[in-house]
């Protein structure tokens, strides 16, 4: 019976059979190999255009959302970062006690403020939004006199970040100055409909109208679900943390 | 006749104008003392309210940490004492008063937080008041109010001294005749 079945030609086909797989798949692993970076990087500048732009900082759960509607060129908001939200990141944030997001509510008063805007959405969509955010406010005043956000954003993120950055700005670089403002910059709702980022910041927008924001900064915080008075204007750290504090220990 | 009529429509002033004073400084206190959003009445929601006071005492820019806090916590404490002490008419000139100044200092804040060009919360009446013109107009007038109260509580005062003095007098003039 056993030695019926036992066929040398039979075993010869099984080898054949075997190598001709093996072979097949170390070729096609390699073509896999070959053609997968080129897909993956298409994939990622894809996804950078379609991404949300995560403006966000902290626990997503945490008791405290805190949302503050900036002017990137206001002086005020420049001081709530510098002297408040600087202090509050490294600490409440990242202990999941606040959920913070920035809103954009550029005013129409400041003229590089938008286009400030535009650059932190876009580093937003890359997941680079907190370094890029913080080298704006740390540098409000150098590129509040010439423009000159670009300079910063490069210095604050790496080279290949900023090149996809940069890529996310095509179309946006129609810099909004005192003497020419486009539709976007003269405080009406509408769009620069060259620069898609502009979408996300008027969403922000929308949202202030709702609340309904008329200055900057302002926060507005809602503690379990329940969104309290909005705060326009500026408060220090300590003032600040006494009032998280005696949010929690409620 | 003339001085019986000047002296009872100043009595209806005062009378009226301590009652309002005394309900705004009420309701004042109440609105900086409300819990915030739907929560409870209790000690940690009132201190919810007295720390988001204090931040609208901050956003003025004027106190250091302490100093805010202090006054966050006590401020509407002293504005509902006040409120009860004008509306139970007890002392009226000090009451009057001490209403006055306390109104003019937070006249004298306001025009500088004004002047400084600082977009901030009012904080009169609890949150969600923008300072400006409207708000430095109200104060203003609600200022001048008080020093009518306070001047006329003094001229009243004044009148019943000398009245209370010209009484035993006029009483004692017979008997020195006699």
């Amino acid at each position: 019976m056993i030695r019926r079945n036992f066929h040398p030609f039979r075993w010869l086909n099984l080898c054949r059979f075997a190598s001709v797989a093996w072979l097949t798949l170390i070729c096609g692993a390699g073509t896999v190999a070959q053609t997968q970076p080129r897909a993956q990087s298409k994939a990622v500048s894809n996804s950078d255009a379609t991404a949300l732009p995560v403006k966000s900082l902290g626990n997503r759960n945490a008791p405290i959302t805190m949302e503050v509607f900036s002017d990137y060129q206001c002086p005020s908001c420049g001081n709530f970062f510098e002297n408040s939200l600087k202090y509050m990141i490294p600490d409440m944030v990242a202990n999941g006690q606040v959920y913070f997001i920035h809103r954009d509510f550029p005013l129409p008063m400041h003229p590089y403020s938008y286009m400030a805007a535009r650059w932190a959405n876009a580093a937003a969509k890359i997941g680079k939004f907190e370094i890029v955010d913080a080298a704006l406010w740390d540098n409000q005043q150098a590129w509040s006199a010439d423009g000159n956000i670009e300079k910063f954003v490069a210095v604050a993120v790496a080279p290949a970040d900023f090149k996809r950055i940069k890529r996310l700005m095509e179309g946006c670089e129609s810099n909004p100055n005192a003497a020419v403002k486009p539709a976007a910059f003269s405080g009406t709702a509408q769009t620069d409909h060259g620069c898609p980022l502009d979408a996300y910041i008027e969403q922000d927008k929308q949202l202030a109208k709702q609340i309904p924001v008329t200055q900057t900064p302002t926060t507005v915080i809602t503690y379990k679900g329940q969104r309290l008075q909005a705060m326009p204007g500026f408060v220090t750290w300590p003032i600040l943390k006494q009032f998280l504090n005696s949010l929690l220990s409620q | 006749m003339m001085n019986e009529t000047r002296g009872t429509s100043r009595r209806i002033f005062l009378l009226i104008a301590r009652l309002a004073l005394g309900v705004m400084f009420l309701f004042a206190a109440y609105a900086k003392l409300k819990p915030q959003a739907a929560m409870p009445w209790s000690i940690a929601s009132v201190k919810i309210s007295l720390s988001m006071f204090a931040m609208q005492v901050d956003s003025y820019q004027l106190l250091p940490a302490q100093a805010v806090t202090l006054v966050a916590h006590w401020l509407p404490f002293v504005e509902l004492v006040l409120g009860l002490w004008l509306l139970s008419g007890l002392w009226l000139r000090f009451s009057s008063l001490a209403t006055t100044l306390l109104l003019g200092g937070f006249f004298a804040l306001m025009v500088r937080t004004y002047s400084m060009g600082l977009e901030i919360n009012c904080g009169c009446f609890g949150p969600g008041e923008q300072l400006g013109k409207k708000t430095l107009l109200r104060d203003g007038s609600l200022l001048a109010f008080s020093l009518a109260v306070t001047i006329c509580a003094f001229l009243a005062n004044q009148r019943r001294d000398n009245t209370a003095t010209s009484v035993p007098a006029a009483a004692s003039q017979p008997q020195r005749a006699n």
